[in-house]
C-alpha cells in the first residue's frame, strides 16, 4: 500500500468529481429518458417523433432564424468595435474594452427589463414586432461574447505583415480583405459558437420580451410540464448533438485555417 | 502508480455516495435526533403563508382584537403544536411553483407529509391512490380545536362533498385553504365594464396587443371555451334551466375532439391578438399602461388592485358574463409521507386546522391576498375582517348593501351577513375576494382530465405556441437555398485555392 502522496494530478479530483456529479450522471439519465417510453422500454419513437413532428421541426427553424439573425447581427456590430479597439493607440485602451463588457457585470433580467422599457419608448407596443424584439434581446445579451474574442484575435496579428503586403502593392482594402479578415477567422468561429447557440434556447428573453412562440428552450420546458419527459430529453439530447456538430465544424475549420494560413505565408 | 491511486480515490469515493443515496437521508438524522421530535413535510405554493415580521401599522384592528403576524405562521404553527399536544414538531417547509412542479417533485421520489395542489391536481392524485384520507378525528366538531370543520365555509363545504373522484368526495381527503375564480383586471378609463365582463375581450380587435392572458394551458382553455360557448352560455333558456349548474360545468369541461380544434383555432386568433401570454408581468405592465386588461386569478387581482392603488392608479375586476372558473387550492397528505405514521398524521392535520383558525386565517389573507375557504363559523372575525377591509365610512353616500350570506352562513339572504360597502368596490377588491352571489352562480370548477385528454390538451397547446414548419413561407425556403449554394461555392474555391497554393 502506497503511503498517499501529494501530486498535481490530486489537483484535478474535485474536478473530476463535479464532472461525474453534474455531467457525467445527468447525461446517462438523460439518455435513458430520451429513449425510453412511459412504460421504461427501449424505444426511438422520440427521436423519429422529433423529425416528424411539424412543430418541433418548426420550432428548430424558428430558433435557428432567430439564432442566426442575432449572430449576424452581433458578427456587424462587433468586428468594426473590435478591429477599432484593436488597432487604435489609444492608450487607455483596456478602459474602452472594458466598457463594452460592462454590460456583462450587470444582472440580466435587470438589463433585459431596461431595454423592454426603451424598446417600448421607440416601438410604441412591443407585441407587434415579436421577432425584432427576440433579436434585439439577445444581440443586447451575446454581444460582448462576440467583441471578445474578436478583439483577442485581431490584436494579436503581426502588424508585419500588412506592412508587407502593402509593399508588395496592396491597398488597404485589399490588405484587409486578403489579410486582415481571413487570418480573423478564428475569432469570428468562436464569437459565432459562443453566440450562435445560446441564442437558440435562451427563451427568457422571448418571454421578457413578449414574444409568444416557443423556441428550442420552451418547448422543451412545455414537455416536461406536460409530463412528457421523455420527449422533452430526446429534444434536449438533440439539440446536443447539434452542438456537438458545431464543435466538430469549428475544429475542422480551424485546421483548414492554420492551413490557409501557412499557405499565404 | 499515481493513476492507480486516482482511481482509487474516485472509485471510494463513488462508493461512498452509492451507500449514502441508497440510505434516506433522513433516517439518518433521525437516529441522531431526539425521537420524541415530529418532522413535518410541507410542501406549499411560493408565497402562500404569513411569514410574520409586519409593521405596527399593519395591525388589523377589529372589534374583538387587534391580529398581527408577528412571527410566521409555521413558526406559531411549531409552539401551538407543543402547548396544545405537549409534543415538539418540526416544520420543514418547502414551496413548488406550479402544479405540475410539484407532481413532478412528487413522481421523482421527493417525499412531503402534507402539500396544498390546486383542484385538479388532488384530483389527479386522489385518482392515483397517492393519497391518505383525513381521520374520523379531523371531521370531529366536538373538538374545539379542529378549527377546519367549525370554521369552513359551508358553500365551500358543499363543493367538497359533492364532487366526487372515483365514487369518493374530494372531502375525504383534501381539506380547502384558499379559493378564488378568474376574471378579467382592466383600466376603467379605457374599457367599459361590458367590454371586460367577457371572454371575448381576448380577441377583441378594438384592444389589439393590449390585453394578456395567462401562460398555462388550463386556463387559456377555459377562457377559450367560455369565449367559444357565449351564446349559449349567456342563453336565458340555458341560464334559467333547473340543472343549469350541473349543465354548465360539463359544457365549461368539454374536451370533446371538435372542441379542442376549434379552441385551438380560437387561441390562435387570441395570440394574434393579445399583448402576451404572461406569468407575472400583468400587473407592471398594467400599472406603466402598456396594457389595458388582463387575465387574473382573483387572489392575484386583489393584490394587483391593491399594489395599484398605491401608485395612485385604479384598476378594477371583471367577471366573465359566460362563465367564471372557480378553483380551490387544499391540503392533502402523501402516502409516500404520512402513511402509518399516527403522530405525522395527527400533527398534519393539526397543521391543517391551525391554518384554518379564525385569526390565522385573517393573517393569510391579508398577507397573502387570496381568499380563505375559512368562514369562522360561530367566530366572527372573518366577516368582521371583510367588513374592515371593505366596509364603507359612516359618511359615505353612495353604498350597496352586499349579501355574502352563501358564504357565510349558507343562506344567501342572511340578513346578519350584508356588508355596507361603497358602490365602486362591486368591481374592485371586495368583487374579487368575496365575488357577489350572482358571479357565484355562474361559476364553474374545472375537473381533471384523464391522460389521453390531457394529452390531446397540451398537444393543442404545442400547436398554438409552436411555429409551424408549413407555415414557413417560401421565399424562407429560396433564400436558404440559395444562401447555403452561395456558402458551399464559396467553400470549394477555398479548397480550389489551397490546392493551387500547395
Amino acid at each position: 500500500m502506497h503511503i498517499f502522496r501529494f501530486s498535481r494530478k490530486t489537483l484535478g479530483i474535485p474536478y473530476a468529481l463535479f464532472l461525474l456529479l453534474f455531467v457525467v450522471s445527468p447525461l446517462i439519465v438523460l439518455f435513458y429518458y430520451a429513449f425510453t417510453n412511459g412504460e421504461g422500454q427501449f424505444t426511438i419513437a422520440n427521436f423519429t417523433g422529433f423529425f416528424t413532428d411539424p412543430n418541433t421541426m418548426g420550432t428548430l427553424c424558428y430558433s435557428f432564424a432567430i439564432a442566426l439573425v442575432t449572430t449576424l447581427v452581433c458578427l456587424l456590430i462587433a468586428y468594426p468595435v473590435a478591429y477599432i479597439l484593436a488597432k487604435s493607440h489609444l492608450k487607455k485602451k483596456s478602459v474602452l474594452v472594458m466598457l463594452f463588457i460592462m454590460p456583462m457585470w450587470i444582472n440580466f433580467s435587470l438589463r433585459i427589463t431596461a431595454l423592454k422599457e426603451i424598446l417600448t419608448l421607440i416601438e410604441g407596443n412591443l407585441a407587434y414586432y415579436p421577432f425584432l424584439n427576440a433579436v434585439c434581446g439577445m444581440t443586447y445579451d451575446f454581444l460582448p461574447f462576440m467583441i471578445l474574442p474578436l478583439y483577442n484575435t485581431i490584436s494579436k496579428l503581426d502588424d508585419s505583415l500588412i506592412e508587407a503586403a502593402k509593399d508588395l502593392g496592396a491597398n488597404d482594402r485589399a490588405a484587409f480583405f486578403k489579410i486582415t479578415l481571413p487570418l480573423s477567422v478564428p475569432g469570428i468561429v468562436s464569437g459565432v459558437s459562443m453566440v450562435f447557440l445560446p441564442a437558440m434556447t435562451n427563451y427568457v428573453v422571448l418571454d421578457m420580451l413578449y414574444n409568444s412562440t416557443y423556441i428550442m428552450g420552451s418547448l422543451i420546458g412545455s414537455y416536461f410540464a406536460a409530463y412528457n419527459w421523455h420527449g422533452g430529453s430526446m429534444i434536449a439530447l438533440i439539440l446536443l448533438a447539434i452542438i456537438c456538430a458545431f464543435t466538430l465544424l469549428r475544429r475542422g475549420m480551424e485546421d483548414d485555417d492554420q492551413t490557409i494560413g501557412g499557405a499565404l505565408l | 502508480m499515481r493513476k492507480n491511486i486516482f482511481v482509487k480515490l474516485c472509485a471510494a469515493v463513488l462508493i461512498c455516495l452509492m451507500i449514502t443515496s441508497l440510505i434516506p437521508a433522513q433516517d439518518v438524522w433521525a437516529a441522531a435526533d431526539d425521537k420524541e421530535k415530529i418532522v413535518l413535510r410541507v410542501c406549499n405554493w411560493e408565497e402562500y403563508i404569513d411569514l410574520g415580521d409586519w409593521d405596527e401599522e399593519e395591525t388589523i384592528d377589529l372589534e374583538s382584537g387587534d391580529i398581527i403576524g408577528e412571527n410566521s405562521l409555521v413558526e406559531d404553527f411549531e409552539e401551538w403544536y407543543y402547548e396544545t399536544y405537549g409534543k415538539e414538531v418540526v416544520v420543514e417547509y418547502s414551496t413548488f411553483g406550479t402544479n405540475e412542479d410539484l407532481y413532478n417533485m412528487i413522481t421523482l421520489g421527493d417525499v412531503y407529509d402534507i402539500v396544498c395542489p390546486s383542484e385538479y391536481m388532488f384530483m389527479k392524485l386522489m385518482a392515483e391512490d397517492k393519497l391518505v384520507p383525513l381521520s374520523d378525528d379531523f371531521f370531529d366538531e366536538a373538538d374545539e380545536n379542529n378549527y377546519y370543520v367549525n370554521g369552513v365555509s359551508p358553500y365551500i363545504r358543499n363543493v367538497f362533498d359533492n364532487h366526487q373522484i372515483g365514487g369518493e368526495p374530494w372531502s375525504k381527503y383534501a381539506a380547502g385553504y384558499m379559493w378564488g375564480i378568474t376574471g378579467i383586471v382592466y383600466n376603467p378609463e379605457v374599457v367599459s365594464k361590458e367590454e371586460a365582463a367577457t371572454w371575448r375581450i381576448l380577441d377583441n380587435p378594438k384592444f389589439k396587443r393590449q390585453v394578456t392572458i395567462k401562460d398555462n394551458v388550463r386556463d387559456s382553455y377555459f377562457a377559450a371555451v367560455g369565449a367559444l360557448k357565449r351564446d349559449l352560455l349567456i342563453s336565458d333558456d340555458f341560464k334559467s334551466a333547473p340543472d343549469y349548474s350541473v349543465r354548465l360545468e360539463s359544457e365549461m369541461n368539454d374536451v370533446s375532439e371538435e372542441t379542442i380544434q376549434k379552441v385551438q383555432d380560437y387561441l390562435q386568433d387570441v395570440k394574434d391578438n393579445v399583448y402576451s401570454f404572461e406569468t407575472d408581468s400583468g400587473k407592471s405592465d398594467m400599472v406603466t399602461g402598456k396594457v389595458v386588461a388582463n387575465y387574473q386569478w382573483s387572489g392575484d387581482a386583489v393584490y394587483s388592485l391593491d399594489q395599484a392603488e398605491e401608485d395612485d392608479f385604479i384598476l378594477n375586476f371583471a367577471v366573465p358574463e359566460e362563465s367564471t372558473n372557480i378553483y380551490f387550492d387544499g391540503w392533502v397528505m402523501l402516502k409516500c409521507g404520512v402513511e402509518g405514521d399516527p403522530d405525522k398524521q395527527h400533527a398534519a392535520e393539526a397543521f391543517i386546522n391551525f391554518c384554518s383558525r379564525p385569526d390565522n386565517a385573517i393573517r393569510n389573507m391579508y398577507y397573502i391576498g387570496y381568499t380563505s375557504v375559512i368562514a369562522g363559523g360561530d367566530d366572527e372575525r372573518i366577516f368582521e375582517y371583510a367588513d374592515w377591509c371593505y366596509g364603507a365610512e359612516e359618511d359615505e353616500e353612495d353604498v350597496v348593501e352586499y349579501p355574502l350570506g352563501y358564504f357565510f352562513s349558507g343562506d344567501a339572504e342572511d340578513e346578519d351577513y350584508y356588508i355596507t360597502a361603497p358602490a365602486e368596490q362591486l368591481d374592485r377588491q371586495l368583487g374579487a375576494q368575496y365575488p357577489s352571489a350572482d358571479a357565484m352562480a355562474r361559476s364553474s370548477i374545472m375537473v381533471y382530465f384523464d391522460n389521453e385528454k390531457n394529452d390531446a390538451i397540451n398537444q393543442m397547446w404545442i400547436n398554438v405556441r409552436c411555429f409551424n414548419i408549413y407555415d414557413v413561407p417560401v421565399w424562407a425556403w429560396v433564400l436558404t437555398v440559395c444562401v447555403l449554394c452561395v456558402l458551399g461555392w464559396l467553400f470549394f474555391r477555398a479548397k480550389q485555392r489551397e490546392k493551387m497554393y500547395k
